[in-house]
């Protein structure tokens, strides 16, 4: 296998996202982001009110978006409804991983 | 590449309605999702699935599938015409090589819509989202990994075709898996000089026969002799940070945990290593040690069960 290029990425948790970067990263317009922000289902970061040009996304926003997107599109769901749904996977993924850590197995 | 049937992936006729074909797509969406199938293949299937939909649940995409698709079977050696498809979009690199190539091609559609249909507009090229496994100690240490995607690419006679690319990638240390790593400029290429899109990693991690992780934290059992656990020991453990010294209290049981702070996953806020110790009985195989333990139990008095009422 030949090597074409040797690349250090760039980790999101240290340098973040801008609003368009995200945007384009989840291929949507920018206003489907600022509505789930202000929806309070998108964002970890408590910039709400700052400016949205000053808004900055991290690995874990970059996800979500990406799930919930999913979700949306995939079952026409509403952004509050796709947001409980991604909660839940994740609460489930919480569970597994404390079930995993305790040694306990699923049957 | 082979012929894929979508329409059997969704299990739906070649007729069937844009409806009917959504309706499939959502049970088995439901039935295969990695977070509650207990299918094996859940992840792989659920790839499938998302691939078929891509296309079969896009009017144009579909149309075409249909056209080029005529007299093919499934697992059969496809050929696209050199010319075909300039009209669509591929999404990134999960996709397979089938669907890669059938759809990797100029005039990408996206998000501004329709600018790439044959138009004079300069569009910036596509991200690209994959995933990376790596293995706890890459986390601990930092590694190099290789990956390979199939990207649009164009030739010297300005047709589009897909090629692989392989990147070596460099994964710092102190990662956690969900954390996304982004590589400029390494998406699809851009349309009439636009920008290259990004291609954006994120970090998974295999699964470990020692190590158990929880955020950055690092979960750990230790074996320890009951001798060791009752009169206490400084012992010897492996962790992903090389071997420790380690001191066990007296008087210690199975599942109690002992914190090496700072000594889970090296992140900007490091995580702790918790070391799990397990009593583990000497096995009485030989005269000598069953008589030793007939000696604890005339000499101990021991009633394990006392606190259930025994």
């Amino acid at each position: 296998m030949v090597i074409q290029q040797s690349l250090s990425g760039v980790l999101l948790d240290d340098v973040a996202l801008t609003l368009e970067e995200l945007a384009r990263a989840c291929d949507v317009e920018p206003d489907w982001v600022v509505r789930h922000v202000h929806a309070g289902v998108l964002g970890s970061q408590p910039e709400v009110n700052v400016q949205v040009t000053g808004w900055r996304f991290r690995s874990i926003d970059l996800v979500r978006a990406r799930r919930l997107l999913t979700v949306e599109r995939d079952f026409d769901a509403n952004e509050d409804l796709a947001a409980l749904v991604v909660d839940m996977a994740d609460e489930i993924r919480r569970l597994r991983a404390r079930m995993h850590v305790l040694g306990i197995k699923l049957a | 590449m082979e012929y894929k049937d979508y329409y059997k992936v969704l299990g739906v006729e070649r007729t069937a309605s844009a409806d009917e074909i959504k309706k499939a797509y959502r049970k088995l969406v439901r039935q295969y999702h990695p977070d509650i199938s207990k299918h094996k293949d859940a992840d792989a299937k659920t790839k499938e699935i998302n691939e078929a939909y891509d296309v079969l649940g896009d009017a144009e995409k579909r149309a075409a599938y249909d056209e080029l698709g005529r007299g093919y079977r499934p697992g059969q050696e496809f050929r696209p015409p050199p010319d075909w498809g300039s009209q669509f979009d591929v999404n990134g690199a999960e996709a397979n090589d089938f669907f890669a190539d059938l759809f990797a091609h100029v005039g990408r559609r996206g998000r501004t819509g329709g600018a790439g249909m044959g138009g004079g507009f300069r569009m910036a090229g596509e991200d690209i989202h994959a995933a990376i496994a790596i293995d706890l100690r890459d986390a601990y240490q930092g590694a190099s990994r290789t990956v390979t995607l199939r990207v649009p690419e164009q030739d010297a006679a300005g047709r589009t075709v897909t090629r692989d690319k392989t990147l070596s990638v460099t994964i710092p240390k102190g990662i956690t898996p969900g954390q996304q790593l982004r590589m400029k400029g390494q998406g699809h290429p851009g349309v009439k000089g636009g920008p290259a899109g990004d291609l954006y990693l994120e970090v998974q991690l295999n699964p470990d026969a020692r190590y158990r992780l929880e955020g950055t934290n690092v979960y750990e059992n230790v074996p320890v002799a009951p001798w060791e656990a009752a009169l206490g020991a400084s012992i010897s453990v492996p962790t992903p940070s090389g071997p420790v010294e380690v001191t066990v209290p007296p008087g210690s049981q199975s599942g109690r945990k002992l914190r090496l702070k700072g000594r889970g996953i090296p992140a900007a806020q490091p995580g702790d290593l918790y070391l799990i110790l397990d009593v583990v009985l000497p096995p009485a195989s030989s005269d000598r040690a069953r008589e030793l333990y007939q000696a604890m139990a005339r000499d101990l008095a021991f009633n394990p069960r006392e606190r259930i009422g025994a």
